[in-house]
């Protein structure tokens, strides 16, 4: 199939025009997103560096097999994302939805061990920085804080999952009813660049939250 | 086909291992104040992923340009959001 018999709105000039200005948008979208989680991890420096004992007695109360396992999650998730996009470009439509349903698999359980064991056991534990906080005494101002940085910054990056959730099952659906081919996949990748980039926040969120503060 | 799967597979172990060297530093630095070392691993598996997963080196060349434009946004928020912190004196007021 030529370029020239590819379908493409009226305002681009050709097929590929079309794919480069999806594609370029979708990296402009994420450097807003860079930007966005960026203030968050400022937030971080200030409050660890004026309240480093509190912060890190905080930290210590965070479950790193749990964050650990949902890293290789997110990892594994990019990577089959990745090879479905790989398979996409060659053709091979059920292996494309292969490896996104298993994508999809992979965030969703991001989400169960998050949200669902996660989270559940942090509020048991009196973890969440209201009036019953755990933590009293001279770290509590210190340890409330981080705890207010690990309730918003995961909320915001499941949140952001959640939305990948949704795009990666479009992706599916749309395979599913043959949309894609080696000349015209570019929702594929569009969706790769988000779905990777939210792997992106979470590894550098992983540290800051269960790692840094944990000195042995 | 094959070569790029493979370098996606060879991609997923390396950032396996970066995660192990990461959990390792993290068992290793006991002093608080340098333990931010601990995140020179975890740039590098943001590195492995954007390079090799969403192929920030490939596609048209305003692709990395919003990629340059990104981390040097980046680096002027918290470079310059962190002086204020790193160059503080704190001078402590009784509470008479």
């Amino acid at each position: 199939m030529s370029e020239a018999t590819i379908a493409h709105e009226f305002q681009y000039s050709s097929a590929s025009h079309q794919e480069e200005s999806a594609i370029a948008g979708m990296w402009l979208f994420l450097a807003t997103e860079v930007l966005f989680f960026g203030a968050l991890f400022l937030a971080w420096i200030y409050a660890r560096h004026f309240n480093q004992a509190g912060f890190d007695t905080g930290a210590r109360e965070t479950a790193l097999a749990i964050g650990t396992a949902n890293t290789v999650i997110l990892i594994t998730g990019s990577f089959a994302y990745s090879a479905g996009l790989a398979f996409a470009e060659n053709g091979h439509n059920r292996l494309l939805i292969l490896c996104c349903t298993i994508a999809w698999l992979l965030g969703l359980a991001f989400m169960i061990l998050k949200f669902g064991i996660e989270w559940r056991d942090d509020f048991n534990r009196h973890m969440f920085p209201g009036p019953d906080f755990a933590i009293t005494g001279p770290p509590g101002g210190g340890a409330r804080l981080f705890w207010v940085f690990y309730f918003f910054g995961t909320f915001i990056h499941g949140l952001h999952l959640a939305v990948g959730l949704g795009l990666v099952a479009w992706i599916v659906w749309r395979a599913s009813r043959g949309d894609f081919s080696p000349k015209y996949h570019t929702p594929v990748t569009a969706v790769g660049l988000y779905w990777s980039f939210v792997d992106v926040v979470w590894l550098i969120l992983y540290p800051l939250i269960y790692l840094i503060g944990r000195a042995p | 086909m094959g070569p790029r799967l493979t370098r996606l597979a060879l991609t997923w172990v390396l950032l396996l291992v970066l995660l192990a060297i990461e959990l390792g530093i993290s068992r290793w630095i006991t002093n608080p104040e340098l333990r931010p070392i601990i995140l020179i691993p975890a740039v590098l598996m943001v590195a492995c992923v954007g390079w090799f997963y969403m192929e920030a080196g490939r596609g048209p060349e305003i692709v990395r340009l919003f990629v340059a434009a990104s981390l040097l946004w980046l680096a002027i928020l918290l470079g310059l959001g962190s002086l204020d912190p790193l160059t503080r004196v704190m001078y402590y007021v009784s509470s008479q």
